[in-house]
């Protein structure tokens, strides 16, 4: 009895203060925010008939997941849709990235390549991804080709943008400095454009991994047989709205962890030289945050 | 943002003779390129040449029924905006003013970014139907993380010596954030403004793709189902070209309000 009443001391001011820190700590205001989000979910569906519980669909991912049923003949089937989409969007990405290198060293080595393309470039910037999705579902039909050739072109141009960048980031001076003394190609490549042009290798990539998992899902959702885009539309066309709730999910988490895990923590790395350790600190708010969600995959 | 990137890295030592004529030339070249690959190398049903979708984009201006389409999708773009701005700017000050609140957003504001636009156009499909309040929300939820995120940074960047001047100088609360905070968080939120209007536009049409009974997007999703490639590239190009003008116009009139700025955030 008395060892309890020593271990849970009436809260003296010293205790509540830390109490008071530990609710208000970075840690507990993130918990906080997933909570609201449930807590909204969930008085969604109160409101929306339509709209599935959040329990209703993490029951139902959890069944999609193990190949369960899911009340009838039809049993999850998560990852022949994954894998299918897995493949498609990485040949897509591979090959749009590559292109968007090309074709963003062209463009910022070469002055008239620059000013020929300049507008038109734009152009295909602002084109969205659902234009290709059309296009392509139109020429080549249902299958594989369209979501893979969306994710290609819709990747390229923002590639090209930000190499184009890194290689106009490389100082003019340096250049100059390599003239003088007579620096060799090799040796500038190494030392001088290859450091520049990572930062924005890597963020071009981050890029093209956002909007080209946009772009998969939509060719997939139109004009494809298999994959997770037509499994999402398979479930919202029989009406099943947890089912396609649950791929919502699914999807939305699949680019949560790239980007949280691998894109966003290699992108910071790649700046690292030139942010420094505070830069690093300070880019939670400032400009390079919004830099970072302007490529929002439209 | 792309209009950003590209005024950022525009050659300043080219003249602007020989700029005007590399976009000529450039403009020029790319509709020969696409003029001879839907020609020679593709079929003109498989790709239209540039006469056939520039003379479909002239039928629907003349036609007069895109003013409604274009009408309709414009005003749910502003309306969402307007609501977006309206949710945002105090959540972004609570961020810039608040070390609890930053964290309990980070999350938010920096996962939205990378949520696929596919998400919003159905989600408000299930949630609100084919009707108007669907683009308009989706709209509002995508513009909100950048323009919070401006305000944030913009309130952060207030000067805390000027505001302690006004201080000692007795200046009341209105007139210090009337000559002291809003001069400075301004520029901020018009630059977010001008970021979160690129990707607005664009998740407005699709949601209307994906459920809508007007709009451009509307019009796109019904000239794919009549598997007509002409008038899916003429109803987009249009759009294209209508928005990147309204990007440009903002841009300009951002320069000009902010022309007593040292710096200059449109670079």
């Amino acid at each position: 009895m008395t060892s309890t009443a020593t271990t849970t001391p009436t809260p003296g001011p010293q205790r509540r203060g830390k109490v008071r820190r530990a609710l208000t700590s970075d840690w507990a205001a993130r918990v906080s925010f997933y909570i609201a989000v449930l807590l909204g979910w969930q008085l969604l569906a109160w409101q929306v008939e339509r709209m599935p519980a959040p329990w209703e669909t993490f029951d139902f991912i959890l069944r999609e997941l193990a190949g369960a049923s899911h009340g009838g003949v039809i049993t999850g089937e998560f990852w022949e849709h994954f894998l299918a989409t897995l493949q498609r969007f990485s040949i897509g990405l591979v090959v749009g990235f590559v292109i968007g290198v090309v074709l963003g060293i062209g463009i910022g080595s070469l002055p008239f390549i620059k000013s020929l393309l300049n507008d038109v470039m734009l152009v295909f910037l602002a084109l969205p991804a659902v234009i290709w999705a059309f296009l392509t579902v139109m020429w080549f039909g249902l299958g594989w080709e369209a979501p893979v050739y969306t994710v290609i072109l819709s990747t390229i141009p923002f590639v090209a943008v930000n190499v184009t960048q890194g290689v106009r980031a490389v100082s003019p001076d340096l250049h100059r400095m390599s003239d003088a003394f007579k620096v060799p190609r090799q040796r500038r490549v190494r030392h001088l454009m290859l450091p520049a042009l990572t930062g924005y290798l890597f963020t071009g990539l981050r890029f093209a991994v956002i909007i080209g998992w946009n772009a998969v899902l939509l060719a997939e959702w139109f004009g494809s047989v298999n994959g997770v885009g037509w499994r999402s539309r398979f479930w919202y066309d029989a009406s099943r709205y947890r089912g396609f709730v649950g791929w919502v999910i699914i999807f939305i988490g699949f680019i949560f962890l790239v980007d949280g895990l691998v894109m966003r923590p290699l992108q910071r790395k790649a700046f690292r030289w030139r942010d420094g350790r505070a830069g690093a600190d300070q880019a939670e708010t400032g400009e390079a945050m919004i830099d970072t969600i302007v490529a929002a995959g439209v | 943002m792309t209009q950003a990137a590209i005024d950022s890295t525009v050659p300043r030592s080219a003249s602007p003779w020989r700029r005007t004529w590399g976009l000529v030339l450039g403009w020029v070249g790319f509709l020969a390129l696409w003029a001879f690959v839907s020609r020679f190398v593709l079929d003109e049903f498989i790709l239209p040449g540039p006469t056939k979708v520039g003379a479909a984009m002239w039928e629907i201006v003349v036609e007069g029924q895109f003013i409604d389409d274009f009408a309709a999708s414009i005003s749910k773009t502003f309306m969402g905006f307007g609501l977006g701005a309206l949710i945002a700017v105090p959540v972004g000050y609570s961020m810039g003013t608040s070390r609890y609140w930053k964290a309990f957003f980070h999350d938010g504001v920096v996962g939205a970014g990378s949520i696929p636009g596919i998400t919003y156009a159905v989600l408000a499909l299930v949630v609100f139907g084919t009707g108007f309040l669907g683009p308009v929300l989706a709209v509002a939820f995508i513009s909100m993380p950048f323009i919070a995120l401006s305000v944030a940074e913009g309130v952060e960047g207030v000067d805390p010596n000027l505001v302690s001047m006004a201080r000692a100088f007795h200046r009341s609360d209105t007139q210090t954030s009337r000559h002291v905070v809003v001069p400075s968080i301004a520029p901020f939120v018009f630059a977010g403004v001008r970021l979160a209007f690129a990707i607005a536009w664009k998740v407005e049409a699709l949601t209307e793709v994906f459920g809508s009974s007007n709009g451009v997007g509307f019009q796109i999703r019904f000239a794919f189902q009549a598997f007509s490639i002409t008038n899916v590239l003429a109803w987009t190009l249009l759009f294209i070209i209508f928005m990147l003008l309204i990007e440009r116009g903002l841009v300009v009139l951002e320069r000009r309000v902010f022309r007593w700025r040292t710096w200059d955030l449109t670079a």
